[in-house]
């Protein structure tokens, strides 16, 4: 069965679903949008299992809003990630950084185990750098280069002006580049 | 190819990689827990019917009390009640004179229909007037 039913349905609609008690509109909603919010809150937070903690909050924010929600005022997904972003940085703010969490081994019966290891470890180094960037340079990144997102959409998540955005994404990017190069050949890039 | 032109293009690469992961990041257990908060909200708007659905009907008496203003307006409307029935049986001294003056003695009364004066004596005396 496919993730998303029902592609052709905007989360708007969904949601609105969702309001008058639709269990398919819910399941729909939960498969299409939960996996976004935690990528991006995974990347914010660098902690799996408090990312998790976010994007169940998040949604469950999102449930509560339901029934109040207004068809065309705000895309419910910008509206998510907003939501996510501040419940992040929220925690963030709380306590220090916490170190990357350790990278699960793959099978060793997988058949490309070693590229498999060679992306956990690309990945791994990512997630690392990342962590190094200011708070709101790495959000501006994730969003636009994680998610894809259109700077027109960030800035709308983060309350800041387009400029800013591209401000804040052409820093954190080479910013980025600055603190990955050194490992460039040893993730499997090659320098030639 | 230049330094900025590798590092884009290595970043570029890496960022692909990373949003293909992303794709399955969450795992069967996040999302059974999301869908169950979604469902039990919808079930918390199902079970948790309006006010007005479980208000009891109301009833005469509950209106009749409401129309006077309720509780507290029945209770001063008792009060001046129940002093009224008393002024009736023990009148105050004081009231007993001030009304003697204005109504008349109802001892006057008794005498004055029995010696045939007074109000039901002038009565008496017209009709005898007009045989």
């Amino acid at each position: 069965m496919p993730l998303d039913a029902t592609p052709e349905l905007s989360d708007d609609v969904l949601l609105i679903r969702f309001a008058n008690g639709d269990r398919a509109a819910a399941r729909t909603l939960t498969l299409r949008l939960t996996p976004r919010v935690l990528a991006q809150a995974t990347r914010m937070l660098g902690n799996r299992a408090e990312a998790e903690d976010v994007a169940q909050e998040a949604m469950l924010r999102l449930w509560k809003i339901a029934p109040d929600w207004r068809q065309g005022e705000a895309q419910v997904s910008t509206w998510l990630y907003r939501v996510a972003a501040n419940l992040c940085i929220d925690r963030l703010r709380r306590k220090p950084p916490a170190p990357i969490e350790d990278v699960p081994e793959p099978a060793d019966d997988a058949p490309n185990a070693e590229g498999q290891m060679q992306t956990r470890e690309r990945l791994s180094a990512l997630d690392g750098a990342l962590a190094r960037l200011p708070e709101r340079q790495r959000q501006a990144v994730i969003l636009r280069h994680l998610e894809n997102l259109g700077n027109p959409e960030i800035a709308e998540i983060m309350d800041i002006s387009v400029e800013a955005v591209e401000s804040l994404t052409a820093r954190g990017k080479r910013q980025l580049a600055q603190i990955l190069a050194p490992r460039r050949e040893e993730l499997g890039f090659e320098d030639d | 190819m230049t330094e900025t032109g590798k590092d884009d293009m290595f970043l570029d690469a890496l960022f692909s990689e990373a949003r293909e992961d992303a794709q399955d990041a969450a795992s069967p257990d996040l999302l059974a827990r999301v869908l169950q908060d979604a469902e039990a909200e919808q079930d918390s708007w199902t079970s948790a019917p309006a006010p007005v659905d479980t208000a009891a009907p109301r009833g005469v008496f509950a209106t009749f009390v409401e129309a006077l203003g309720g509780w507290p307006a029945l209770g001063g409307l008792a009060m001046a009640g129940v002093a009224g029935v008393w002024i009736g049986v023990a009148p105050p001294e004081a009231l007993s004179a001030e009304m003697a003056a204005v109504l008349g003695d109802d001892t006057a009364l008794v005498m004055g229909l029995g010696s045939e004066t007074g109000f039901f004596g002038e009565l008496a005396d017209a009709g005898e007037g007009d045989g």
